[in-house]
């Protein structure tokens, strides 16, 4: 069969039980091997062995969870890597190692997203489990955020606001989202309010070089104020103690 | 100018799947619905403001220099009373070297948009207002989305709100895409910063192809307008010229681009002796 090995890397070595005393470690899977495409995740879906697995439809098509009953179970698995070890079944993203969720790789977030009113899919819908469903969403609000380009076959033969086909959008771009008409503000733009523009300087500023509030500076206290310290500290005072500092020009 | 084009004005949104609407109308009826449609088209095609950039604020209402050293962090006072509008409300910081002073204009609008928020403008900027990312926008034609865009964003008279105005434009200009602005709210906008810098000839070129002749004479008009020094504008007042003669003093005058305007005002008029020929 065409499907090459990174959808279902089987685990080789013989398969090792779980023991459940607490001095054993429950046995891991190895480390998988890292992807080909981890530093430009957008080649992988340009490339031949994408186009063989999944020809032009979207990732996620003809995923089926396992479930007992005729309804399947109403809310999404939460990851697919329990304890270091995979899931049998894994969700589209999990099960493939080269599909990576990143910002930059339009084309997959596009597959995510509904062509009609812009929302991303419910996780139900297209079956991936909890924890790429969050990482998605990130990665398809960064992207919405930076306007990611399209790649570059542009198809510049239709107007830029003609309606989208579903699936072979002529520019898989990602900013389909709605941006929303916003009346032009009708203020008054003179910015002649005290609140933006300058106000006049406080009244004891009249003068520059003087400071802020009175108290700031040195104050000659009240006679009577003077005559009860004297009396209260007489026996401490020295006798020419004077009534004002000495000036800080001689410090 | 900006052209009426309702199919552009009010094209398809992304809602959500709804099975179409039929309605059955008389003649009188689908008159009255157009008509309507037409006004709401112009209240959606009105100019936003094209204004001067405005000053920074830098005004220090107190320093209280016995305030220095107690904090570590900046302190905002917002006056959040409902009914004052924003460009009237006091937002002042407090330093922690104790001086009160005046919030700048983007922390004005960053108080603001947390404690009054507004419809499509976020606290903090989208990445794609910033210079290396516009070029991206730009190569999908999603112009009139990035304009649109920063009108929520930003206030009329931001710096930012100016240069992403300035960037779009020129790179409309570089590779004459001033159909994509036609019929939208911007086009106003783009027309007032060409004529300015008296960079029309692209847009000339653009309308006489397009056979928008009654176009191109209010560009002149207006270019007349706004330079009335130019030797154009003194020759169409003397001789109070119309229609294409006032595009050919133009052309003669004041265009870089002359063999391109005459090769098309020639194509235009072949195209329309052969139209009432046949």
């Amino acid at each position: 069969c065409h499907c090459s090995d990174h959808i279902f890397d089987v685990i080789t070595s013989p398969q090792v039980l779980p023991r459940f005393c607490s001095t054993q470690e429950t046995p891991k899977d190895p480390p998988a091997a890292p992807s080909p495409y981890q530093e430009r995740p957008w080649e992988y879906l340009e490339s031949e062995e994408y186009r063989a697995t999944y020809g032009d439809r979207p990732v996620w098509h003809g995923y089926r969870r396992n479930h007992k009953g005729s309804v399947p179970p109403q809310s999404p698995r939460k990851a697919c890597l329990r304890r270091g070890r995979r899931v049998g079944n894994p969700c589209p993203i999990c099960r493939d190692r080269n599909l990576l969720v990143d910002f930059r790789n339009v084309k997959l977030l596009d597959q995510f997203i509904c062509p009609h009113s812009g929302v991303i899919f419910h996780p139900i819908h297209t079956g991936i489990c909890m924890k790429q469903h969050k990482r998605l969403s990130q990665a398809i609000a960064q992207a919405q955020d930076h306007g990611k380009p399209q790649t570059p076959n542009f198809n510049h033969s239709q107007p830029c606001w003609a309606s989208p086909k579903p699936f072979n959008l002529p520019f898989p771009g990602l900013l389909w989202l709605q941006v929303p008409f916003v009346p032009v503000p009708e203020e008054d733009f003179s910015n002649q309010h005290a609140a933006v523009g300058k106000t006049p300087p406080a009244p004891a500023l009249r003068e520059p070089g003087q400071a802020w509030y009175p108290w700031y500076e040195w104050q000659q206290p009240p006679a009577a104020e003077v005559a009860r310290m004297r009396r209260l500290y007489r026996g401490f005072l020295k006798e020419d103690y004077p009534d004002t500092p000495p000036s800080p020009s001689g410090k | 100018m900006t052209g009426l084009d309702l199919h552009k004005v009010f094209r398809p949104e992304k809602k959500g799947l709804k099975p179409p609407h039929y309605k059955l109308m008389t003649e009188a009826q689908l008159e009255e619905a157009t008509r309507k449609a037409i006004e709401e088209a112009k209240t959606k095609l009105i100019m936003p403001p094209v204004l001067n950039e405005r000053e920074p604020i830098d005004d220090v209402l107190a320093e209280d220099k016995i305030l220095e050293g107690t904090e570590t962090a900046k302190y905002v006072f917002t006056d959040l009373s409902y009914s004052i509008p924003h460009r009237e409300r006091f937002i002042v910081v407090r330093e922690p070297n104790g001086v009160l002073r005046k919030a700048t204009w983007e922390e004005r609008d960053r108080m603001i948009q947390i404690f009054f928020p507004k419809e499509g403008r976020r606290v903090i900027p989208p990445t794609l207002f910033k210079d290396e990312k516009l070029g991206t926008v730009f190569q999908q034609d999603r112009h009139e989305d990035v304009l649109n865009m920063c009108i929520a964003q930003f206030e009329p008279d931001s710096p930012d709100y100016i240069r992403v105005h300035h960037r779009t434009y020129e790179d409309i200009e570089k590779h004459g895409k001033y159909d994509l602005l036609r019929s939208t709210r911007h086009f106003g906008g783009m027309v007032w910063y060409l004529l300015s810098r008296k960079k029309a000839d692209g847009l000339l070129i653009d309308m006489i192809n397009r056979d928008l002749l009654d176009d191109a004479t209010s560009l002149i008009t207006l270019y007349h307008m706004l330079h009335p020094e130019c030797q154009s504008a003194k020759e169409a007042k003397e001789q109070k010229l119309e229609g294409v003669d006032l595009i050919k003093v133009f052309v003669k005058t004041e265009s870089q681009r002359e063999g391109y305007i005459q090769l098309a005002l020639q194509a235009y008029e072949e195209a329309m002796a052969t139209s009432s020929a046949s």
